[in-house]
């Protein structure tokens, strides 16, 4: 097996989107895809700044996101607004754990993680850092898989507000919580596709 | 430049890999990263073809039959991925409406739709109009496609709202769980040896 080699180290860059590989020209980072038409880049620009961006803007929305009501159901007898967290409490104590801890790990601990891994590699990348390389890959790509099931609360929402319409016997409408929890999702979504994997291994390597 | 064709660059780590032939059910991993590079399905085009029907037919059900119905005090309501989605609409919390609807209903109709223009024409050896662009689409929408967290959020209301009122799958459902496997299915096979399949049609 001989040694394995850096595309930007030997003048070869790949699309992003089809995977064409082709020559670089020296004086250039970037160009187009002369299969898809695609920007390539060998790293992308500004990446961190990016990712920093939407996951500071993430970061924001997920506390109107907790703190709002998501949805208000009323019921013969008067009518409550309830939050994320809210509605975890009101499953574990009705007994459906396995439905509290369903969703406790799309809101709640899928954001948290998201936002967690993503700073750790940001720090790490700028850093250089050489760092448990091949675990951070495979942290950004467990990130890429899990992202979206944070969707899960919104379905729930809007399912809920779609069935119960019965006026005087049980009535749910959606609240402002609940849009701030989807442009969450939405962010750190974005947060974690601006970011490029390939600086994980940019740097100096320690062991050769 | 017929070198470069052998080439395989990793996307994750951007190491350079040397291409090799896969046999059936064979997965490259990148050498230094571990990503997966490559899956060789020995699914031809016309199977694929008659996936993404499958898969059309089963969208159009889950579609305009109920996901979910419930019951109380002799009215019924019922509820689909569009009605859901249009129950948000209200104010402005209609921009979760819309994202709703764009991840469960839209992006997967047009990701089947795509399919389906794609390979239709991939029937009759011949590259379809807009083939470029309809791959780049294809790529990019992939992470913004919901249905099967939609399906697992029907799963979750059915038992929440259980417990008060009488609640009943409907034939949406299991629409929408055999929509789930097929997209599943179909996302595993759309991948980048499209390209160079893209290539052997004539245009």
């Amino acid at each position: 097996m001989s040694e394995l080699k850096f595309a930007a180290a030997v003048d070869l860059i790949a699309c992003r989107t089809c995977g064409l590989v082709s020559r670089r020209l020296r004086t250039l980072s970037e160009g187009r895809c002369k299969r898809c038409a695609s920007a390539v880049y060998a790293r992308l620009p500004r990446s961190s700044e990016k990712t920093l961006a939407w996951l500071l803007a993430g970061l924001l929305l997920y506390v109107p996101a907790n703190v709002l009501p998501v949805i208000y159901t009323s019921r013969v007898g008067g009518g409550e607004p309830s939050t994320i967290l809210g509605g975890i409490v009101g499953f574990w104590q009705a007994g459906a754990w396995d439905i509290a801890a369903l969703i406790f790990l799309a809101s709640v601990v899928v954001p948290a993680t998201k936002f967690l891994a993503l700073g750790l590699l940001l720090w790490t990348t700028r850093q250089g850092s050489d760092w448990r390389r091949p675990e951070r890959a495979r942290l950004y790509r467990l990130l890429e898989i899990v992202g979206y099931w944070s969707m899960l609360d919104v379905v729930v929402v809007a399912l809920t507000t779609a069935l119960l319409q019965f006026k005087t016997f049980g009535m749910a409408e959606p609240r402002a919580g609940i849009v701030f929890f989807c442009a969450v999702v939405v962010t750190t979504m974005i947060a974690a596709m601006s970011f490029d994997p390939r600086r994980i291994w940019d740097g100096p390597v320690s062991d050769g | 430049m017929n070198s470069l064709s052998s080439l395989v660059i990793c996307p994750h780590c951007d190491t350079v890999h040397r291409a090799v032939s896969l046999a059936s059910g064979d997965i490259a991993c990148c050498v230094r990263c571990n990503a997966v590079l490559a899956r060789y399905h020995r699914i031809e085009a016309n199977q694929v073809l008659a996936l993404a029907v499958a898969a059309a037919i089963l969208f159009v059900v889950a579609s305009v039959t109920p996901v979910l119905s419930i019951e109380l005090g002799g009215l019924q309501t019922q509820a689909n991925v569009w009605t859901s989605a249009l129950s948000m609409e209200r104010g402005w919390i209609s921009a979760a409406a819309l994202v709703l609807a764009a991840t469960t209903f839209l992006i997967p109709m047009l990701q089947i739709g795509l399919l389906l223009w794609l390979l239709s024409f991939a029937q009759v050896r011949r590259r379809a109009p807009g083939f470029t662009g309809a791959l780049v689409a294809l790529h990019w929408l992939r992470p913004w496609s919901m249905t099967e967290v939609f399906l697992l959020g029907t799963l979750v209301a059915l038992v929440k709202l259980s417990s008060w009122v009488s609640i009943a799958p409907g034939v949406g459902m299991w629409a929408l769980a055999g929509l789930t496997i097929l997209l599943a299915i179909l996302s595993q096979c759309e991948s980048r040896s499209w390209w160079t399949f893209a290539q052997s049609l004539e245009s």
